[in-house]
């Protein structure tokens, strides 16, 4: 009775979060057009002056890899607000609230989740026009990776947003983990570019950090590369786990000012 | 009132700026280790799969190419985020605060304008560093010049930002406008591909050629590395350094203009 009670907590938060998306229309609209222009604009133009031995087609690869990176944007507004929340001291009244802790962590984390794949779906419109359809698996694939890059980035961005009260602190820490987890990543290049430049067990890491593996399921996914490493969904789900486990830790730590 | 009290006041408001700025260190310090992992490792492994072809002369290093643009979009992003101060300045009153004090409204824009490009600049001299440092180094002349124009860019930005903040009123507003601004300007612009690339679009090549992003960068990549990149700059450097004189005019004049016409009056939503 008492988890059930919970998991109804658990949803109301997630419903809430999910109904302020809308209300954020202003910023939400800034990022979208960011996200379109890496595609319309970045690529299409940059794919003129691409080695073609390794990116046969830039505009349908970083297609793919904005798939990626609009995951990241939209769960990461749900860190935004939770950041304010903990300043505004929002947060007081959110844990006065009878609702167990691990309630609270749980909706919130799922309202990020529900965010990413809301905002998602344009991009995998465009994905459908611009790469190709996928089949019943690779679409099953698609959505089980985005399901979990969206919960594993929506707990990293609270986790961080929570982790200091100053404004300016928290966009910057916001920035570097974006810079850290996509030039870490083959969402803007191919492993076989980070080859060339970086020492091989860097670059053999690249591969293996979540938003890389992301994007080689999406790449495969949409039929622009035509296999994909047997073991990416596995280890997919390992990031997702481990990311979940320690951010939520560190927001509950977060939230009760401990 | 004199011109040396216009001057004082002039001073303490371009203090103003500066002081705000001071106070961030931190935000430097984390933007100029971000910046560090932009250039290290992004344009690393972007310069990697980039190849000339065609009418571009064969020869060119994209990473050169690439380092004296992305710290174009840094002075512009960080001129652009005098937007958020402003507003936020605007919702606590700090602007009707400016409107009191016996300044004349055309020395407090003018103030405001060199004081935030001045901010601004400063803020970006350690990626200007690290930028030289990884050129190995350039000719004083071009130094002293593309410095020059740095700070006229980012007075020109900083009028930009002045102008439609004070005249649209509205948080909201600043959000959106500031976010696509950013967003779309700097990939409308030759900070990552040459002017010669973008002419195969055309709506591309006519905005980045009324971009005063592609004017700076392009003079600075003319002043460091003149032989390689005179034929693909997007114009004469002369050329070039009056369009951004006439851009930081201009915009600095249209900032007066709506800090003596339109800002009366409050009404910020």
């Amino acid at each position: 009775m008492e988890v059930m009670e919970s998991a109804r907590a658990a949803l109301l938060f997630a419903y809430r979060d999910l109904l302020r998306f809308w209300k954020f229309k202003h910023w939400l609209a800034s990022q979208i057009v960011m996200n379109l222009a890496d595609v319309v604009i970045f690529a299409f133009v940059f794919n003129n002056i691409v080695n073609r031995q390794y990116i046969p087609d830039y505009v349908k690869f970083m297609a793919t890899g904005v798939l990626a990176a609009s995951i990241f944007a939209s769960s990461f507004s749900i860190g935004r607000e939770v950041g304010a929340e903990i300043r505004r001291e929002v947060s007081h009244y959110l844990l006065a609230l009878p609702a167990p802790r691990y309630a609270l962590i749980a909706g919130r984390v799922l309202g990020g989740t529900l965010r990413g794949l809301v905002y998602q779906l344009a991009f995998i419109a465009l994905n459908v026009a611009l790469v190709g359809v996928p089949n019943p698996s690779q679409a099953l694939a698609i959505a089980y990776t985005s399901l979990l890059l969206s919960a594993a980035m929506s707990a990293l961005a609270i986790a961080i947003s929570t982790s200091t009260r100053d404004f300016n602190l928290q966009a910057t820490f916001r920035a570097l983990t974006y810079y850290t987890l996509f030039f870490f990543s083959s969402v803007f290049y191919p492993k076989e570019v980070l080859a060339l430049r970086f020492p091989q067990p860097i670059a053999e890491a690249v591969v293996h950090t979540p938003v890389s593996l992301a994007a080689e399921v999406y790449r495969w996914g949409f039929g622009y590369s035509s296999s994909v490493s047997p073991t990416a969904l596995l280890e997919i789900t390992a990031w997702a786990v481990a990311l979940l486990a320690a951010a939520s830790l560190l927001y509950a730590r977060n939230v009760s000012g401990k | 009132m004199s011109l040396p009290r216009d001057l004082e006041a002039l001073l303490l408001l371009v203090r103003w700026d500066l002081m705000r700025m001071w106070r961030r260190k931190i935000f430097v310090v984390m933007r100029v280790v971000w910046f560090a992992v932009q250039v290290t490792v992004f344009g690393l492994a972007l310069s990697a799969m980039v190849r000339f072809r065609g009418v571009i002369a064969q020869g060119i290093d994209y990473y050169h190419f690439y380092l004296l643009g992305v710290y174009t979009s840094m002075l512009f992003s960080i001129s652009v985020s005098n937007a958020y101060e402003v507003a936020e300045e605007f919702e606590e009153g700090i602007i009707e605060y400016h409107l009191s004090l016996p300044i004349k409204r055309s020395v407090l824009t003018v103030g405001r304008s060199i004081g935030g490009g001045l901010a601004a600049f400063l803020f970006t001299l350690p990626m200007y560093a690290m930028v030289l440092a990884l050129m190995g180094g350039g000719p004083p002349l071009a130094v002293v010049a593309s410095l020059g124009a740095a700070l006229v860019f980012s007075v020109g930005v900083v009028g930009l930002v002045l102008s439609i903040v004070l005249s649209v009123k509205s948080g909201d507003a600043t959000d959106i406008l500031f976010g696509l601004i950013d967003a779309i300007i700097i990939r409308l612009s030759t900070v990552f591909y040459p002017s010669v690339v973008l002419a195969r679009y055309a709506p591309y090549y006519y905005a980045a050629l009324a971009n005063p992003i592609s004017h700076f960068v392009d003079f600075a990549r003319t002043l460091f590395f003149f032989e390689e990149y005179r034929a693909l700059a997007l114009a004469d450097p002369l050329l070039m350094i009056s369009y951004l004189l006439g851009f930081a005019a201009g915009l600095v004049s249209a900032a007066i203009y709506v800090v003596e016409r339109k800002l009366e009056g409050g009404g910020w939503r």
